[in-house]
């Protein structure tokens, strides 16, 4: 069954978003679909596993903080699973520029912190995507 | 428009119609003149026919008797006895067809006269010939004056008859005239309906086309207006579009900002030295959790409260090791950090501490709008620096 959105466009292209704030979840999951996506919204590390082992997306968005577990630490993890595919790390946290150079990206494919605008976040996204 | 078509096109076929009505009874009306011109030229052949009869009866007649003037056969008698009887058989017929026209009946009768008078007449010889013999039927007919009577007779016949034709000229060329005028009319009428139902077939043409362009016309402007329907609502649907994705982003920043101040708040509140916000009057705007705990009194008491109330310099009452309060707000002035100096902690039920204080300028962009006032516990109260 080809999924299609409100518009009737196949959503091809499937992404996994991990964040224990249910808001936060809800407004990339509301925003992501309106962008073509189809979306999984996890809220734990259980979740998380679980979808990566049934339907692999073509990209992970985590944050850093979570209750059940470090963000960096379920990525290492995640990504043992799926080498290839891109990471977004969506923090609260503002690091050091230094910090984010020399730990942080490599581990992810990229970082952006929540308090850049949904539109520069999408952004990265297609880009990571190959949209 | 179209009332005045459907009215001039109702109005051709009332039109049409009143013609149809007027021929029908103009051609009736001549039809029924020709027959009677027909019965009237019938019933004067007729009478010339009888006056012919009347004559012809009449000249057998007297041939019949002369026959018999000369030889007394009795077969002669009758032939001229039969010949006067239909002779005058004619003449009553005659009679009868003339009874409608005065003059004709006038000439039928004054024939009637002259016949009578030569039935006397022949009537006269008979018996002079029965009772005196041939010398006697000559005498009589020697008295007959050269047949002035049946000459008469002959006139007479001849009048009705050219009376009769000349009845039968008129009435002929009346008929003629009718069936011309009978003629015309239908013809005139048929051709004047065929130019009205043109005229109406163009009306109609005129109207249909017309209806054909408006009907076009129609259709053109209900496709444009779905067109315009369908754009007007593609814009609306990208215009909502839009407009969620705007009050997402509008979410989203608002949840990073909240995000930002509970994550800061958090910090702040998990110093365990004591914070003080200042104004550049030294009224204290905003304090941590410690404050509280180290003093006791409520936030409420503290906030808005001068920053005297629970922080002490050496010259509001804690003489040796306190600093005037001039420094704070002269350091907060020049926009210069104060770092480590001593000071006395006032608690709720006014015991002292010695603490030492440290005050960094809150500056908002480039302009100093307030200060930062950390204060850290320390059991040893250092003299203050000069």
């Amino acid at each position: 069954m080809i999924v299609t959105d409100s518009r009737n466009i196949p959503m091809t292209k499937h992404i996994l978003t991990i964040d224990d704030e249910p808001d936060i979840r809800e407004m990339l999951q509301q925003g992501l679909t309106m962008e073509g996506y189809r979306v999984s919204a996890v809220g734990s590390a259980d979740e998380a596993r679980r979808i990566v082992r049934e339907d692999p997306p073509q990209l992970i968005i985590s944050d850093l903080q979570m209750e059940d577990v470090d963000g960096l630490v379920l990525i290492e993890e995640l990504k043992q699973v799926l080498p290839e595919v891109p990471v977004l790390l969506l923090t609260g946290v503002s690091f050091d520029p230094e910090v984010v150079r020399e730990n942080i990206r490599k581990k992810v494919s990229a970082y952006l912190e929540k308090t850049t605008s949904l539109d520069r976040i999408f952004g990265e996204i297609r880009r990571l995507i190959g949209d | 428009m179209k009332d005045n078509i459907e009215k001039r096109v109702a109005g051709v076929f009332l039109l049409v119609l009143t013609i149809l009505v007027v021929v029908a009874f103009a051609a009736v009306r001549n039809i029924r003149r020709s027959i009677a011109s027909s019965d009237w030229v019938n019933h004067t052949h007729a009478i010339i026919i009888e006056s012919d009869a009347v004559l012809s009866s009449l000249h057998a007649g007297e041939a019949a008797l002369r026959s018999y003037l000369l030889t007394g056969d009795k077969r002669d008698q009758g032939a001229y006895r039969v010949a006067f009887t239909e002779m005058i058989e004619h003449l009553e017929v005659a009679k009868a067809l003339t009874r409608q026209e005065a003059a004709q009946q006038q000439k039928v009768l004054q024939l009637e006269a002259l016949l009578v008078k030569r039935v006397d007449f022949t009537r006269s010889v008979v018996k002079s010939r029965e009772q005196d013999g041939l010398e006697g039927a000559r005498q009589a007919l020697a008295a007959d004056s050269d047949g002035e009577n049946f000459a008469a007779i002959k006139r007479a016949v001849r009048n009705l008859k050219d009376e009769e034709n000349a009845l039968l000229q008129q009435r002929d060329k009346d008929s003629y005239l009718q069936a011309q005028t009978t003629h015309w009319t239908v013809l005139s009428g048929v051709a004047l309906n065929f130019l009205l139902m043109a005229f109406a077939a163009w009306l109609l043409r005129d109207d249909l086309s017309a209806r054909r362009k408006a009907a076009t016309a129609l259709e053109e402007a209900n496709a444009q207006l779905e067109r315009k329907v369908k754009e007007r609502t593609a814009e609306l649907a990208q215009a909502n579009q839009l407009l969620q994705k705007e009050n997402l982003e509008r979410r989203w920043s608002n949840q990073a900002l909240e995000h930002q101040l509970r994550y800061s708040q958090l910090i702040i509140n998990s110093i365990s030295d004591l914070v003080l916000v200042v104004s550049k009057a030294l009224n204290v705007s905003r304090i941590n959790p410690t404050v509280v705990h180290q003093t006791g009194m409520p936030a409420h008491e503290i906030i808005g409260s001068p920053l005297n109330r629970v922080l002490r310099l050496a010259d509001d009452d804690y003489a040796g090791s306190a600093v005037k309060p001039e420094p704070i707000a002269t350091a907060l002035k020049e926009g210069r950090e104060i770092q480590d100096w001593p000071a006395t902690l006032l608690n709720k039920s006014g015991q002292r501490a010695a603490v030492r204080f440290s005050v960094i300028p809150l500056r908002d962009q480039d302009k100093v709008v307030g200060g930062v006032i950390t204060v850290r516990l320390c059991p040893d109260p250092a003299p203050h620096p000069v």
